[in-house]
């Protein structure tokens, strides 16, 4: 048996040191010096953009020009045209993407919610072995308490914050070199104030309320940078740019992939997420008139911004797609330099999408229009010379069966997903096919599932199920998709038979989900 | 220097008090978490993750316990350290209900309002400074401010070797 080539966190932080800058001679030295390596087995590189859907790519057909990059990276690729997330927000997205489950299965539904203990090992990169040098990188710190839970599969986990400029946080999960993976529950989950939830409950109350202060006082204020007029991209707990976070991760792979083989690579971008600051060379680049669809504010949307607010987020929204862009076409053309992507699949996708409609910009609500379900998957098979579309219907789930089929793995009978078209999926499963992505934020994760908004995705059809909500509670929404891409004419009650057998499927589906759960 | 500080046993009703109001908030903030923990996490590591919060819990004390001694030293003698008793569970239960205040205005009403979340910890903090100044013509609120030092004291029986043991255990696991 050969050995496995290691990449201890201490080598992962000084490869970093040296990503960081320039050196890249002296990576040499930070490695074994010359590892047994497994060159059969490909190597994977996935990369996930944050809250990027793929109603606002022009790879997709949007009439903005967003994407000229990630076109050009299609010509060669698999290109999935109807490619759905599991759910609306992170938690939910990643986990269902990184264990081929659905959340109402994983159970990761709250916000900085976790894999049900007794299916944590259920994961990517658990599953693709040890044989593997399994490196994850997140700035997303709600994908990171996923990536924690997963830390035993990881040969490297880097800090959401290793390329950022400005970190507030009094404390970060590396301060605790021994007890990393449970740095985030010490530290974020239990002791800090995290303000952005909705009734925080800190453990400390020293830390508690000095972290509440410090939001008080930070707020309102933006990190300001001469190429970020809008302010710097920002995760809660640090601001960064997207040149340096890029560059970091580029080097990041030159260094490591070729003497880590075979390699597992997942990098999940915050970018596009919100707050929507471009650089400079993107602002004000997308001066059209966009037909803009009015919607009437949902029932269920957590705010109620004014038309023009959502135009004008959307075309921020448009503008840091098209920065983002630009920098993966600049990391991959440096990698294809390189050569070191000529045994790598490359895999772009994201964890859910945004929406600018119905009140609502972003993701936040419970609503789970098309918009915030419906995410761009690419992947790019070693030596792939042409453009491959499909349009069957796929889900987020399908990515880890199909991952494990590349690497020569069985896949487990317990995976909700399938192999994706073009891996040995089929490409005409659509009509039959069911999807079922969901939002249960504010219920408990493990009680049935009662305050909920429930997709059932299939054939041209989308069924919504809301439910549990005060003054919109059992209520169904029926959209043709086909006919009606921009959900505007509901159909429930106009399409009888239709609107009762998905509702028939999906409560079925919901009751089987609640079967093994208390009240 | 000495001399400027509280008596030792003064010293350790104050920080009975202060020890009492950190740990019981900890443990609240524990309990309502431990349900989830229980379905995430393994006993193992919900022990540590305790560990971490008492150790915590132990630093914090003995901050506010420090500065009010650097007060004691600091000021005339008849600020605090004469009273200490008294004056010091004042303080502690004042500094520390307005965190308490503050953090569950937090929790009820969201950072948006600002005004009614500092509004909640500046009243507690303005009757701490009406009842410090009239603490020496209270007889009612010396008795109280005393009998709650002197009660407080039997869970230092439990917290401080619970704080030692876990700390240890903390440190053991980030040197080993």
């Amino acid at each position: 048996m050969m050995e496995k080539p290691s990449l201890s966190r201490r080598d992962f932080l000084k490869l970093s040191a040296l990503a960081a800058g320039s050196a890249v001679a002296g990576a040499s030295q930070v490695l074994s010096p010359e590892p047994l390596q497994d060159t059969h087995k490909p190597n994977i590189l996935i990369f996930v953009f944050d809250a990027m859907s793929a109603r606002h790519l022009s790879l997709y057909g949007y009439p903005r020009p967003t994407t000229p990059n990630l076109e050009k990276f299609a010509e060669r690729a698999s290109v999935y045209h109807t490619h759905y997330s599991a759910g609306n927000f992170t938690t939910t997205g990643t986990a269902s993407m990184l264990t081929g489950m659905y959340p109402w299965t994983h159970r990761a539904i709250n916000y900085r919610g976790m894999v049900e203990r007794t299916l944590a090992d259920r994961n990517l990169f658990n599953l693709v072995g040890k044989e593997y040098t399994r490196l994850a990188f997140t700035q997303n710190l709600w994908a990171n308490v996923l990536l924690s839970q997963f830390e035993k599969d990881l040969d490297a986990h880097p800090p959401c914050d290793l390329y950022s400029q400005v970190v507030q946080s009094l404390f970060q999960p590396d301060d605790l070199k021994h007890d990393r993976a449970l740095a985030y529950y010490v530290f974020q989950d239990f002791l800090n104030l995290r303000s952005e939830e909705p009734h925080p409950f800190p453990g400390s109350l020293l830390i508690g309320s000095t972290e509440l202060s410090q939001a008080l006082i930070t707020s309102d204020r933006k990190h300001i940078s001469v190429d970020y007029p809008r302010g710097l991209p920002t995760v809660y707990d640090f601001a960064y740019e997207n040149a340096a976070v890029f560059e970091g991760i580029n080097r990041l792979i030159q260094n490591s992939l070729p003497r880590s083989l075979p390699y597992l690579g997942y990098f999940h971008f915050w970018s596009p997420h919100g707050p929507y600051n471009a650089h400079k060379n993107f602002i004000g680049i997308f001066q059209d008139d966009l037909p803009y669809h009015a919607k009437p504010r949902h029932a269920i949307a957590g705010d109620d911004f004014s038309q023009e607010d959502m135009q004008n987020s959307c075309r921020e929204y448009d503008e840091l797609i098209a920065n983002v862009d630009a920098e993966f076409g600049r990391v991959i053309s440096d990698l294809e330099r390189s050569g070191v992507l000529q045994n790598s699949y490359v895999i772009v996708t994201s964890d859910h999408g945004d929406l600018f409609e119905r009140g609502e910009i972003g993701h936040a609500s419970a609503l789970m229009y098309a918009s915030v379900t419906h995410i761009p998957l690419m992947i790019r098979a070693p030596g792939q010379g042409q453009r491959t579309d499909y349009h069957s219907m796929t889900s987020n789930l399908d990515l880890l069966p199909t991952l494990l089929k590349i690497v020569g793995k069985d896949v487990p009978d317990w995976i909700e997903g399938r192999l994706l078209p073009g891996f040995g999926g089929q490409d005409n499963a659509s009509a039959s096919r069911s999807l079922f992505p969901m939002v249960a934020k504010d219920n408990p994760s493990f009680q049935q599932l009662k305050r909920a908004t429930f997709t059932l995705l299939k054939g041209p059809y989308e069924l919504f199920f809301f439910t549990g909500y005060p003054k919109h509670t059992d209520t169904f929404e029926l959209y043709n998709l086909q006919e009606d891409p921009d959900e505007l004419q509901d159909l429930f009650k106009e399409d009888i038979n239709t609107a009762s057998q998905l509702k028939e499927e999906l409560l079925d589906a919901i009751s089987t989900a609640n079967h093994n759960f208390e009240e | 220097m000495l001399k400027r500080l509280p008596k030792p046993q003064a010293m350790l009703q104050v920080y009975a008090v202060i020890a009492f109001m950190f740990s019981a908030w900890t443990m609240v903030a524990f309990s309502w978490k431990l349900r989830t923990w229980l379905l995430t996490l393994n006993i193992g590591e919900i022990f540590t993750l305790f560990s971490y919060a008492m150790f915590t819990n132990l630093l914090e004390s003995m901050i506010v316990l420090l500065l009010f001694l650097a007060v004691s030293a600091l000021l005339p003698p008849h600020f605090l350290r004469d009273d200490f008793i008294v004056r010091g569970t004042i303080l502690s239960v004042g500094l520390l209900g307005s965190l308490m205040v503050y953090l569950n205005l937090n929790r009820t009403y969201g950072l948006e309002n600002t005004s009614t979340l500092l509004a909640g910890p500046i009243v507690v903090l303005l009757i701490m400074i009406f009842l410090l100044a009239f603490s020496s013509k209270f007889r009612w609120l010396r008795s109280a401010a005393i009998w709650i030092s002197d009660r407080l004291i039997v869970f230092l029986f439990i917290l401080l070797p619970l704080f030692v043991v876990l700390s240890i255990y903390v440190i053991a696991r980030n040197i080993a």
